[in-house]
Formats: C-alpha cells, structure tokens, sequence
C-alpha cells in the first residue's frame, strides 16, 4: 500500500498559507517524502458495532455509553459505527527525535509530513471501510476521534480494550491518554443506511472543532 | 518429572494452543480480561487445561498471559494463585505428570522509553512481580510470549531470571519481514536473547504458519538455541459479528509440517489453534526426524533494532572512535556541561559518514560517570538504530549501562588481568555482548606476538569458564606508535594475523595510536589499516569522518573479496575526484580569482558573509563564514554585528508573514552551526549569556518539537536554555527553578488534557519563586487559555518567545 499524501497538505501543516514552498525548502520536503517513505510501517485495526441507543447527546454501543454531543450529532442517523485505530508506525518518531539534535528544519519536516502521511493512510482504510458498508446497504461519516470537541480523550482505553490496538498494530497509550506511535489515530466511523436519504459528506467540518477560528491549520 | 531444559532441543516438544478464541466460546464477552476467569469461572479454564493436556501438549499454559499488577492491582497474586493452581489440578487429573505449566507472560501494553512513557526499571519491576507470583504459585517454567518490542522483551527475561531458578522461554512478534512492531529483526532478537541466556527461543502469533516460513528459516539460521514456533490459525475474519480463524487442523498442521523440517525443535499454535490443532499436530509431527540445534559461530552485537555481523568473511566493520573525550576539549566541555545534544551530535554525524558501531567513552574523572553512560547510551538509542560499544574501565558504569543497553552491545574491553577478568566477565556472561580483550596482563603490554597471544589465550580460557562463547571474544592486538618502537606495528600485525588463523578468533584495533607522534598521521594510519585487514582485522575502531580511513577501508573490502559487487565501495567513492584533478582545480580557482581580484572579492564576500548565509539559511555556509570571520575578529563581534542582526531580519518576516516557519528554521539551523564553531573556538572561556531559561513540555504530554524550535531560537538568541524535556512533573520545574535561581520558565502542552498539569505548574512556582515569569505555548494554547491559568505571557509561536525573553531580561 503505497500512500502519498498531497504535496499541499504537507505544506499546510508546515504554516504556509496560500503559498507553496520556494526552491530552497521544496528540496528539504523532497528528502523528507523519501526517507519517510522508507520508514513507514501503516497498520490499521477495526471492528463494526451496532448502535444501541442514539440521543441528541448520548451514544450506546459496543458496551459503552458515551455522553458527547459532538459524537451524538456526528452519528445522527447512523445504525452501525466502525471504530478504528491507525498508524504509521513508529519509524517516523525516531526520525523527529533524531533530526532535533542536528537539523530542525527537517524535524520540522518530517513532523508535516508524518501528520500528512498518517491522515492519507486513514483516507485510504477509510475507503476500504466504505466498500465494505457499501456491501451492507450503508454509507459512512467523516471520521470522529476523541480529543476533537466535547468527545473525551479517556476513550482511548476503551480502543485499546476493544481493538487490542497495542498488540495489532502497536499503539501503545501513556498514562496521560497520547497514542505512541505519536502519528495514530483512533475514530469512530458513523454507518447510515444508504435509503435514508442522509447527504454523503466526505471531509469533517472545521466548524464542529474546539479550536475553530483559533487553529493556524485550518483549511 | 523430567529436567525440562535437558529435553529442550534433543527431543520434540509441543506447546498448547489459542486460549482466547476456545474461552469466547464459553461465554468469555469481549473487553472482560481472561484471566478473571481463574476465580470467576474456574470450570471453563480448567476445561482449557485438561483439552490442552489431553492434546498431548508438553507446555500448557497457566492463564495469565495478561496478568500483571497494571491490570490487576494487589489481586495478581490471588489471580495467578488460582490460574496456576487449576492447571496443576487439570495436570493431576489427565495423568499427565510429564508435561509442564509456564507462567504466561505477556506484554505490559505499554511502550518503554524513549518512544513511551514506561522506564525500563518500571517494567523490570511489573514482570518481577509476576515471576515472583507465578514461582511461589509453582510454575514449571517461565513463557514471555507475543512480544513486540525488544526492550520490554530484555526486561521481562532479567524479571523472571533475576526473581527465578525457572527456564526461560521467549516468542516474539514478526511480520513477513522478520520485523517486530518497534523494528526489532530476528537477527537483533537472537544476540539480545542469546546473550540474556534464556532457554528457546521463537516466534508466535499474528501470521499463520505458511506466512511464518522465511522468518522460521531466519530464526534457525541465527539461532544457537531451541526454536519454538507457534502460528496463529490464519488470519482472523469477522463472520457475523464474531472474529474467526479460518486455517483448520489438517491445513494448519500440513503447512507445519514444512516449518517442522526446517529444524525448529518445539511447536505449538497461538490465536484460533484448538485441541484439535495440537492433537493432529503432535501425531504428525513427533514422528518426523528430530533435528538437534546447531551453534551457529556467527559474531553478533546489536541494537532495539538492528544487528551488525562481524568477521566470517564479511567487510570490516567501522567502529567510529568520535564519542571519546579524550585529547577533545569540546567533547569535555560538553561532558561538564551536560550538553547532551552536542554528545549524541557526534554519533549521529559517524552514522552519517558510514560507522556500523559507535563507541561510547564517557570518562571524565571529574564527572559522575554511571550516571553520564546511562544517559547518553539511551541518549543515542533514541536517535540511531547502530549498536553500541561501551567504553569504560569504570565497572559500575560498565554494569549500568549492560542493564539499560537495548540489544547486545560490544563491550571495550577486558585485558588479561585476573582482577580485571574477575570483574568484567560476570557482567558479560549475565547480560551478553562481544567482548573486547586486549591483549595486556599484569605483566603490561607484551612486546612480542608470542607474548600477545598468549595473553589471548589466557582472555579466551577465561571467558570459556564464566560462559561466554569464543565467538563473542573480539581480541586487540594493541596498538603501539612507531614513533617510540618502530617494529611495533610489525608486531600488531602479527599479533592479527596469528589471532585469526590460529585462535579463529575476530580482531579489532584502535588504529591511529600507530601513527603517535608522527606528522602527517593519516597517511600512516591508512596504510597501516590496509595491512591489518590483509592480516585478517574485522573490525576498526577510526574516524570514519577521515576519508583517507574510509578509502583504506572501503577498498581494502572490496578487494579482499568481502563487498559484494563492490557496492559499498561504489556508492561511497562514486562521485570521486582524483586527486590530481583536485589539485589542478583548486590551482584553476586561485588563477581565476587573481584576474578579476578586487571584483570577485568584492562580490564573493557580500555573498559568503555569515549575515548572508544565517538568512539564506546556508548550514556549511555559515559554518565556513563564521570561521572565517573568527579569524579577523573576536567572537563578541561577530556574534552581534553578523549573526543576531540576520536573524533578526529573518525573525522580522516571520513575524509580518513574509518568511514562513521552514526558512525560519533553516536560517535557526544555520546560525546553531555558527554558534558551534564560536563556541568550539571559545572553550574553557567564559562566554556571555542573555538569561537562563528553563524550558519543559509538561507531565501528560510526550511531543515536544514546538519546544525544541523554541530552545534552538532561544539559543540562538543568546539565551542558556535548561531543558528539562518532555513529560515533566510540576514539581520537577519548581525545584529546577528554585535550584538554580530562574526569572524565566517556559511551558509547553500539546492537549487540552494536560494544560491542567500546566495551570499546576503555574501555581507552584508562583508560590515558591514569585519572582519568575511563565510563557506558555503549544497547540491547544490560546491568549484565553493562558490568562484562564495564571501565565504571565502567551506566545503564540517561537519567535514570540524569543520577544518576551528579551522583555523579562530587559534587552
């Protein structure tokens, strides 16, 4: 599975806005792609689950009962949700830890380009993913990790207990809740039936986020 | 009962198989922990056991894979008590006395440090506690099983070695490749696993026995100990809501019986493999011809991650000699300083120009040096997947960093010295690693090859009675300059070759002590190095930043025949200028620039200024600019006529959006370039300071680059910046703070879940230094945030930072 991300995206996570990277940083990007791509070891885990019970503000399912209205509305209409962890395994935090002592413009680099990478991979399970709902009649919803708005980042343990993510893909949780390999991501992916006349939307929504109009990655 | 470790590769042994898949058909839900099921429901974990004794398995497992104090708290005891106790029972009641139970060890889950949060010694300290519950419970032996990470695999085996008289028996994770989920290959898993001394050693999970054949064939081939596999059945499938494993017993045991011929010695199943997997398996497979293990002779040190191989007709191997104090006075300025980055620099540089190992000489005798060793061997593992050699003659050091060593490490060195045996060779035997010896003793260097070897002799004599094999001996034929003895390198050389081909033993040298003395050294040392590889070294601790080293080396490999294809030497010397063309363009170059002399001179200076290059963000520019400059001009100067003046107008665009963050840092990384001539010109004097910074990302929060942009600016800036990392206490700031008198102390958080932490921090230090700012920065950081929890300041990126610094310090 060969994944390369937008040239821009990475760009974008570097600060420009509206510009691209002259001639004497497009090279530095360059090297960075290459040896990332060297050192990528992409694994992803899922499991589908049927909603339970769905309010405004209160989901059930997979034996959890999460209070988030953020997710509530994320979910809205849905009758089944994926929950997925991905990564691209921990070469690229060797590769920050390692361009900090001797070069932090790559550091900085391989920091874009490992968020960029990362957020490509989930696109492409993502698809897959949709293939697969696709077979039974359904639709799928941007993905909604924990940490993104009122969605608590505590749920990470619960990931680790349902998807046994340390040991199928080594994501490994600090005490503190934060995924190593530092480029993860854990989602819940929403699943509507397709005939229920809900809009398909593919990209999440700045708006939804706690740090709308503060965030100097926004698109 | 027979001795297990006796029946350990001279006869077949068969492992159990999955417990997960057979426990969910009894009801086990998902997300409750299996091994609650030793109280809860000890009818069906006894059924597990008696299907498992009644398959014919010779190693059952008790049910405890995940059991430890992490998950289970001050019951862990009473829930292995009650495991264990169930599989005696099962043991007693199927007749089967002949077979033995493991303690089932599984991961911690979580991640040691560097790439987690868990510290080695707190993982040594959760598997002994398990060990030592399995012991008293009455475990026959000890199964650290499906692990993923090398690290957490060497602390799980000196747990149960350390807490136990029990064997001990590890299988690891790999993917198709032979890697583990943190790098780790099978090669690097065998030295580290060979030299800890466990039992067997293998694989299992995660791939099905057919995906598992070239990873086995590996396995076997490195292995000097029993190999145990146990595959998964396939993978697994979710059918109707519910994971399934699809290879069944005859195909599972026909794919097995080809792993079976490779010569591993002990098989068994993990994940979706039943009873009726094992059973078919042991009929099958226990009449098939048993191959006993071979010792394998191969010279292996390693890495988390990576092994080096040296001698057996391979190239020689570049030890880079650069992480050594001495006759460096930046290298002891740094060791006093702890200025870590500039130590774990001059690694990360060997490993660029071409060293397989880098040797690590932190001694100093006015410098704390176990503490020093440990720091900087983790240092360097977090940044470079080469193995290390620990250098030291300091045996508490040497004892330190062997225990917090990820891999096999080589070891320099032990001599002919009976104390010195004494001392050194314990600590090899117990946690493994190459071992250099040198060929002194009591009665000092022998003048003669005869003398030498002897030496060597007595140095191998040894290690055969403490148990370390002739294979992990590396012996140094010393070095002496031939400035004071001139037959002394005839004697070295000797001295290599009667190592190689009469004690068939690898060799090592510390090559440019030959030239002491002498001028032009690299010319000697070249030449010398030429001659001991043709004499038979395999291994060379240099420079490997000196090209002429590199050209002796590089060639001398592939002539001898050790370079397949001569890649190496092709990919090193392909761009090559020779050296009459070099110097007839350096002579072209000084013509050319006599022409048009005040011209060129004129536009060449504007050009290679060092202002120029911090703004273009020029590294080798600035670095060759400011040497060039320190040579009309005092430090003072050039530091703020040159250098803070670029980087100022650089910081002026940043800030009015013209300049974007990637030019920021070059030109940053540029300037440190600078910086690191002017300092090495200025060691041992007194260099001024704007302010001393204390920058920390805080306790929850294990990503810290934003921080580290903000120290190199920071720096760059004039500033002495104390970092205390990432992940750090409230109380470690403040009494970092308190202890060396702060005014400035910056915070960094990533999540909103841990800008509590921050607001902590905040509040302690106001009360025990009133006196000192807070700036705080970081992702989820806004104006609001940091107003909400006290800061003093927001700083929305690093150069904001560096503007706030200049308020407090009054610049």
């Amino acid at each position: 599975m060969k994944i390369t991300p937008p040239r821009k995206e990475i760009e974008r996570y570097l600060g420009y806005r509206g510009f691209t990277a002259d001639d004497t940083v497009a090279p530095v990007i360059d090297e960075v792609v290459e040896e990332l791509g060297k050192n990528l070891q992409p694994k992803s885990v899922h499991k589908v689950f049927d909603i339970e019970k769905l309010t405004d503000k209160e989901i059930s399912f997979a034996g959890l009962n999460i209070g988030s209205e953020g997710l509530a509305k994320n979910l809205s209409g849905c009758d089944k949700v994926v929950m997925a962890a991905f990564t691209i395994g921990h070469g690229i935090d060797q590769l920050i830890r390692r361009y900090e002592k001797t070069n932090i413009l790559k550091a900085a680099c391989f920091q874009a380009a490992g968020a960029a990478f990362v957020e490509e991979y989930c696109d492409m399970v993502n698809e897959q993913i949709r293939c697969y709902a696709q077979a039974t009649g359904h639709g799928i919803k941007p993905r909604f990790s924990p940490g993104y708005g009122d969605l608590a980042l505590d749920l990470q343990k619960d990931f680790e207990r349902i998807l046994g993510m340390s040991k199928t893909c080594g994501i490994a949780l600090t005490d503190s809740c934060l995924m190593i390999p530092s480029k993860s991501v854990t989602a819940f992916i929403g699943m509507y039936p397709l005939d229920s006349g809900i809009p398909e939307s593919t990209c999440g929504s700045c708006e939804d986020c706690s740090l709308a109009g503060n965030c100097s990655f926004s698109k | 009962m027979r001795n297990l470790t006796d029946r350990l590769g001279s006869e077949w042994l068969f492992c159990d198989g999955g417990a997960g898949t057979f426990l969910q058909d009894k009801g086990l839900a998902g997300g409750v922990l299996p091994e609650t099921w030793n109280i809860d429901n000890p009818d069906a974990i006894t059924d597990l056991y008696r299907s498992y004794f009644q398959a014919g398995a010779d190693i059952v497992n008790a049910n405890t894979f995940g059991a430890n104090v992490l998950k289970f708290g001050d019951d862990l005891e009473k829930i292995i008590k009650a495991g264990v106790d169930l599989a005696v029972k099962a043991r007693l009641d199927t007749g089967r006395c002949d077979a033995y139970i493991a303690l089932d060890m599984g991961s911690t889950g979580k991640l040691l440090e560097p790439m987690g949060d868990l510290s080695f010694d707190e993982a040594y300290d959760i598997f002994a506690r398990s060990v030592r519950a399995g012991v008293d419970a009455g475990v026959d032996l000890i199964l650290i099983e499906t692990m993923s990470d090398l690290y957490e695999t060497k602390a799980a085996v000196l747990a149960a070695k350390e807490n136990s008289d029990l064997p001990v028996i590890v299988t690891c994770v790999y993917d198709t490749e032979g890697r583990m989920l943190t790098g780790g290959t099978v090669e690097a898993a065998v030295a580290l696993l060979e030299g800890l001394g466990v039992d067997a050693l293998g694989i299992n999970c995660s791939l099905a026995p057919v995906d598992m054949y070239p990873v086995v064939e590996r396995l076997v081939a490195a292995s000097s100990l029993p190999v145990v596999v146990n595959p998964n059945a396939g993978l697994p499938v979710v059918e109707n809501g519910k994971t399934v494993f699809t290879v069944g017993p005859e195909e599972f045991v026909e794919q097995m019986i080809s792993i079976a011929k490779l010569g591993v010695n002990v098989v068994g199943g993990c994940c979706g493999t039943t009873p009726a997997h094992i059973k078919l398996l042991k009929d099958t497979v226990s009449k098939m011809p048993f191959i006993p293990v071979a010792a394998k002779n191969d010279c292996v040190v390693s890495s988390g991650a990576a092994s080096v191989t040296i001698g057996g007709g391979r190239g020689t191997v570049v030890i880079g000699e650069r992480i050594n104090p001495t006759g460096k006075k930046r290298f002891k300025e740094a060791l006093r300083e702890n200025d870590i980055d500039y130590i774990v620099g001059e690694g990360i540089r060997q490993e660029d120009q071409g060293a397989d190992i880098l040797d690590v000489n932190v001694g100093l005798p006015e410098i704390d040096e176990p503490a020093m060793m440990e720091r900087v061997v983790k240092e360097l593992q977090s940044v470079t997947n080469l193995p290390l050699q620990i250098d030291t003659t300091d045996i508490k050091a040497l004892e330190r960093a062997l225990r917090i060593y990820n891999g096999k490490p080589m070891i320099n060195s032990v001599n002919g010295k009976t104390e010195n045996i004494e001392q050194v060779m314990p600590l090899v035997a117990k946690y493994g690693g190459v071992l250099v010896g040198l060929c002194l003793d009591e009665d000092g260097i022998p003048t003669t090859s005869d003398g030498r070897i002897k030496v060597a002799n007595k140095i191998l004599k040894a290690a055969d009675k403490y148990g370390i094999p002739r294979k992990d001996i590396v012996i140094d034929g010393l070095c002496m300059t031939i400035s004071s003895d001139t037959s002394s390198a005839v004697t070295t050389l000797e001295t290599v070759r009667r190592a190689t081909e009469e004690l068939h033993c690898n060799t090592v040298l510390g090559v440019s002590n030959i030239s002491f003395g002498l001028p032009a050294r690299e010319i000697v040392n070249s030449n010398f190095l030429t001659m001991a590889i043709l004499s038979g070294l395999s291994s060379a601790i240099i420079n490997p930043g000196c090209e002429p080293m590199m050209q002796a080396l590089t060639s001398s490999n592939a002539l001898l025949d050790r370079d397949p294809q001569c890649m190496k030497f092709i990919n090193r010397n392909g761009n090559y200028i020779p050296y009459a063309k070099l110097v007839a363009g350096e002579a072209q170059a000084a013509a050319g620039s006599t022409d048009t002399a005040a011209n060129t001179q004129q536009t060449q200076g504007a050009k290679d200024s060092l202002f120029e290059c911090v703004k273009r963000g020029l590294k080798d520019g600035s670095a060759k600019a400011a040497k060039e400059a320190l040579a009309t001009r005092d430090s003072l100067t050039v530091i703020n006529e040159e250098l803070i003046p670029a980087l100022d107008v650089v910081g002026k665009g940043f800030e009015a959006g013209t300049v974007f963050l990637p030019q920021l840092l070059m030109s940053a990384d540029a300037a440190k370039a600078a910086f690191d001539v002017i300092k090495a010109s200025m060691a041992g004097e007194n260099q001024e300071i704007k302010g001393r910074i204390i920058l920390a990302t805080v306790k929850g929060d294990i990503h810290d680059i934003g921080k580290n942009i903000v120290k190199v600016m920071l720096e760059n800036y004039g500033y002495e910046v104390i970092d205390l990392g990432k992940d750090v206490p409230p109380e470690v700031i403040v009494a970092k703070a308190v202890e060396e008198d702060i005014k400035l102390v910056g915070l960094s958080a990533l999540m909103t879940t841990t800008v509590v932490n921050m607001e902590e921090t905040i509040k302690q230090l106001k009360v025990a230094k009133p006196d000192c700012k807070t700036v705080v920065g970081g992702a989820v950081l806004t104006q609001e945030y940091a107003d909400m929890i006290g800061a003093d300041h927001y700083a929305k990126d690093a150069m904001a930072t560096v503007r706030y610094a200049d308020e407090v310090f009054g610049q």
